[in-house]
């Protein structure tokens, strides 16, 4: 019986991957055509028909070498977290903010929901803005082959990334209060960041990922056409 | 026979919907595919490992070794819950695909 193992060694020169990886395809491999041989045998061909058949399975060893390392390249799924993630989420957010700030210039007031000390900010505007910039951020994900989930991500994009910087400023306003000497109140800090958080976060929210739901409820089934998985 | 651009299109859904059966090693996959099919669908080692890595990486299938009873060191594959998720959808389109193209071609049997 040939030795399948040194056999997959000597063609698979040049796999471009880690020791302990390539030694498992070339386990992998060989255990195939190993299989493959046997079951030959058992059909009754001679031993040399059987080597011949098996490895006639693989008519171009650089050509599988080539495939296997596109296949196991490591930055494929990062590639695509990219399109269908980061790039139409960031898109979603500098548009969110280019809108807010092109409505403050153009002398949009926001309106105040309640009296101090809990006044709540609304951007009426641009609050109407964000169900499109929402169901942008989603088209450009689904066209992009992004999943359902990955779309009404992309869509509200801009609310995980600003709770991320509100949170921020929660530690950061401590120390500043703490190196201008006064005592920090937790409570005021966190009383501010509660209703601003309403105000910019919350309801910005709700109308970008009610634009996203609704794309994708409307137009989300024709994009996923089964061209998506012919190669 | 069926041509070679449609079979490469068929295959993811033919191996998700083999391995929703159970796990299988990439040699045993192949011929479940070959005889639930008739022969219409066949791998050969060139073709499925590369779709084999590439589902891997997707996280639709998980490849660990396992040792069978004889022995043999083999390395099994299983769906994994994205995969799960992942065939539903693909077997929704390729029927309406079908569908469709009996719809155009006003073939009975597609």
């Amino acid at each position: 019986m040939p030795d399948w193992q040194e056999l997959v060694r000597q063609r698979l020169t040049g796999l471009e991957l880690d020791a302990a990886e390539r030694e498992e395809v070339q386990m992998e491999l060989a255990a195939h055509l190993e299989e493959s041989y046997g079951r030959f045998l058992q059909q009754g061909l001679t031993e040399k028909e059987a080597s011949h058949r098996t490895i006639e399975q693989v008519s171009d060893w650089q050509e599988l070498r080539r495939k296997i390392d596109a296949a196991k390249r490591r930055e494929q799924p990062m590639k695509k977290r990219t399109q269908q993630l980061w790039i139409p989420g960031f898109l979603t957010l500098i548009l969110s903010v280019v809108a807010l700030a092109t409505l403050q210039k153009s002398g949009w007031q926001p309106h105040i929901a309640s009296t101090a000390p809990n006044t709540i900010f609304f951007f009426v505007p641009w609050l109407l803005l964000l169900p499109f910039l929402g169901a942008f951020g989603a088209y450009v994900s689904s066209r992009a082959g992004g999943s359902r989930g990955s779309a009404l991500l992309a869509s509200c994009f801009p609310v995980p990334a600003l709770t991320g910087a509100f949170l921020s400023m929660f530690p950061i306003g401590m120390i500043i209060e703490w190196v201008r000497g006064s005592q920090g109140d937790f409570s005021k800090v966190g009383a501010t960041l509660l209703k601003d958080g309403v105000g910019w976060l919350l309801f910005p929210g709700v109308a970008l990922l009610a634009g996203g739901l609704l794309r994708q409820l409307l137009f989300g089934q024709r994009s996923a056409s089964p061209n998506a998985t012919i190669r | 026979m069926i041509g070679s651009g449609i079979k490469r299109g068929t295959a993811e859904l033919a191996v998700l919907s083999v391995l929703q059966d159970g796990p299988l090693h990439g040699y045993e996959l192949a011929r479940r595919i070959e005889q639930q099919t008739n022969g219409a669908l066949r791998f050969t080692l060139a073709a499925l490992y590369p779709m084999l890595y590439r589902m891997e990486q997707q996280r639709w299938i998980r490849g660990s070794w396992e040792t069978s009873a004889n022995g043999r060191k083999r390395r099994c594959y299983r769906l994994t819950p994205a995969g799960k998720q992942k065939l539903s959808p693909l077997r929704r389109e390729w029927a309406e695909l079908f569908r469709a193209l009996q719809r155009l071609t006003k073939v009975e049997h597609a």
